[in-house]
């Protein structure tokens, strides 16, 4: 039973790491109807960003909210000069422009900092907690806690605010968005902007777990690309908590199902979404898009 | 310009063309140094590997992630067939059918999903296939991977071995590109790009999209099998490393680099796939994944539509003194390029394509 429960809650940490990546995702789509793969490694760079910054003296907390900072307006150069010119354009080439974007930020990374892997210090203490006979570390209740936040503040953006009800908009039509007086534009910046700035959250939480490197979130974001289809394009709630099962099946799937083990358990998040797609092609939690035809 | 095309609309002469160009490239393979061949034979296997990711995805706009997967089934049927002494035939029909088959199999589910979905059930094949490789070693030799050299220049031929190799990848691969070419010209093709543009459409003309997506999908595993019997024939060795995720990425983005539905674009792609990271890691090795990002963006920025536009426009800047000139002379001299800019005759530019890129080499 103490496996079980240690398993589970180990699950839950890792299914929190791929969320907050696929949340980021989402954030995106819903904003500009793209999907981006460049966000890891976005992310990883926000990581280096800090890590830079605490090795010149910076306070842990007060670095991660500058790199979120830098990230939101980074994001937001990123969509103006370089997605701007793809947007309108063949949906191909814009998913190609992300992966080379991908390439290049991990080139920049590697090229400033070396391949080689670096310490990243935890925001919160190491220390274990006995829960049910399972011990927890603080980090990954803590990681745990702000997923669920950010998850909740999302949710409450995309369906509680104007601002959310005008990035929905232009992500479904710019052109009647425009119509209707919304700076286009803007809002647009504004949604890479703030994926970026929750990129940068995530990798202040994944850095210490994983120790920092170019290629850090290369496996999470195919998790968290899984968790996205798995919970549905449209519903923040629905890919943290596709996140999570991801997460704890994986793991439960490694030890207790002779076949699968450890190397094979990757296959486990995309069988289930072999099964959820053939059942409910718009995901678990999403909503189907209708298109006039 | 009409005495022009009506020059080169005549059938002797079209077809004296296509013999030109046939005689030229069966003749690069002796001309040229071991290191040029084997990066000519390279360029062939994975423009091969392009051209059935582009029926999927250029032609018919179902994105797929998982292309380089069936490369890799082929190459590890290959090796298989051959360490047991298989005829070299039965080699590349099997080498064909079984990721054919397995791509029909995933096709049949996939295909009833639309946009991303496909896209994320496609990503898995690579995902899995790594592990699965390494697990079953009894037949792919596990991490260490499995060489097979069945691609050697037989006594009587003469040639040098990579010289055997390059006629090998110029033969099957050739025959793909020209029986692809008439697959995306014909009625299929037609019902590809109707698929692409709008299912409702498609269906209310009787087109079912179903049937037409996993068509591709099977055609294009196929040609992925292909492309793996070629790359075994020219590295002689794989292992679970040729299908990562990451090798089926920049097959994608050499897709949409060279081309998006077009066959000369899957030439460009190929010579991309492969010449790119040789010289950006003759550069510096450690800037290489920053100069690849930063030439695959720029490349878009320049040519959205992906090389191919470049070389459309190449091949129009040469036609437009032809359309001035009215001396017999003067079409015979640039005959090569009005050939290649001819409409129908989409396979020359691609011969236009490899040499241009033999040049830059050698």
């Amino acid at each position: 039973m103490g496996q079980f429960i240690q398993l589970v809650i180990d699950g839950l940490s890792n299914g929190s790491i791929y969320a907050v990546l696929a949340l980021a995702i989402v954030l995106v789509n819903q904003a500009t109807g793209m999907v981006n793969f460049a966000q890891g490694g976005m992310a990883v760079l926000a990581a280096y960003l800090t890590w830079w910054m605490t090795e010149h003296g910076l306070p842990l907390l007060l670095a991660i909210l500058l790199s979120v900072l830098v990230s939101f307006v980074v994001g937001g150069l990123l969509e103006r000069f370089v997605i701007r010119r793809f947007e309108r354009g063949d949906p191909d080439t814009a998913v190609v422009v992300t992966i080379g974007l991908l390439t290049l930020i991990t080139g920049i990374c590697g090229w400033l900092w070396s391949y080689n892997n670096k310490q990243f210090p935890s925001l919160f203490s190491l220390h274990t907690v006995n829960i049910f006979g399972a011990a927890v570390s603080f980090r990954s209740i803590g990681t745990f806690l702000v997923i669920v936040a950010i998850m909740l503040a999302l949710q409450a953006l995309f369906l509680g605010t104007r601002f959310g009800l005008a990035l929905r908009a232009v992500a479904i039509n710019p052109d009647s968005a425009a119509l209707s007086g919304l700076p286009v534009g803007r809002l647009l910046m504004a949604g890479w902007g703030l994926a970026a700035a929750l990129g940068a959250v995530a990798g202040a939480l994944v850095a210490p777990q994983l120790t920092l490197t170019p290629g850090m979130m290369d496996e999470a974001l195919v998790y968290a690309l899984a968790a996205v289809i798995l919970g549905g394009l449209s519903s923040p709630i629905g890919v943290v908590l596709a996140a999570w099962m991801i997460g704890v099946l994986e793991n439960l799937a490694a030890v207790y199902v002779d076949f699968i083990g450890h190397d094979l358990s990757v296959a486990v998040p995309f069988f289930l979404i072999f099964v959820v797609l053939i059942v409910r092609p718009q995901g678990l939690f999403g909503r189907k898009a209708v298109v006039r035809v | 310009m009409p005495l022009a095309s009506n020059f080169f609309s005549r059938p002797w002469v079209r077809w004296a063309a296509i013999a030109i160009v046939v005689v030229a490239v069966l003749a690069v393979p002796l001309g040229f140094s071991e290191y040029t061949n084997q990066n000519l034979a390279r360029i062939g296997v994975f423009a091969v590997a392009v051209l059935g990711l582009n029926v999927v995805m250029g032609y018919t706009g179902q994105v797929s992630l998982g292309q380089i997967f069936f490369v890799g089934v082929g190459a590890y049927v290959t090796a298989y067939g051959a360490t047991h002494g298989w005829n070299i035939i039965v080699v590349l029909v099997a080498s064909t059918i079984v990721p054919g088959v397995i791509g029909l199999l995933v096709a049949l589910a996939a295909a009833r999903l639309g946009g991303l979905a496909i896209a994320m059930v496609t990503i898995a094949l690579p995902i899995i296939g790594v592990p699965l490789a390494k697990r079953l070693s009894d037949y792919t030799g596990g991490s260490e991977g499995v060489s097979a050299s069945f691609s050697n220049a037989p006594g009587w031929s003469g040639l040098y071995n990579d010289q055997w190799q390059l006629y090998m990848v110029i033969v099957v691969g050739g025959a793909v590109f020209l029986l692809t070419r008439n697959l995306v010209r014909g009625k299929y093709g037609r019902a590809f790009a109707i698929v692409k543009s709008n299912e409702a459409v498609a269906a209310s003309m009787g087109i079912s999209p179903y049937r037409y997506k996993v068509m591709a999908f099977t055609v294009a595993s196929l040609i992925g099998g292909v492309s793996g019997f070629l790359y075994m024939a020219v590295i002689q060795f794989t292992s679970p490393e040729t299908m990562t995720f990451s090798h089926s990425i920049t097959l994608l983005a050499s897709m949409v680099i060279g081309g998006s539905a077009s066959i000369v674009g899957s030439l460009l792609g190929g010579a991309y796939y492969v010449l790119v990271p040789q010289w950006t890691n003759s550069i510096n090795p450690n800037l290489t994944e920053l100069l690849q990002g930063a030439i695959l963006l720029l490349t878009l920025f320049l040519f959205p539509g992906g090389l191919v536009t470049l070389a459309r426009e190449i091949t129009q800047r040469v036609r437009r003194p032809n359309r001035h000139s009215s001396g017999p002379e003067q079409q015979h001299t640039s005959a090569a390029e009005a050939v290649s800019s001819h409409g129908e005759a989409e396979q020359d530019p691609t011969v236009t394509g490899i040499s241009t890129e033999r040049q830059h080499k050698s």
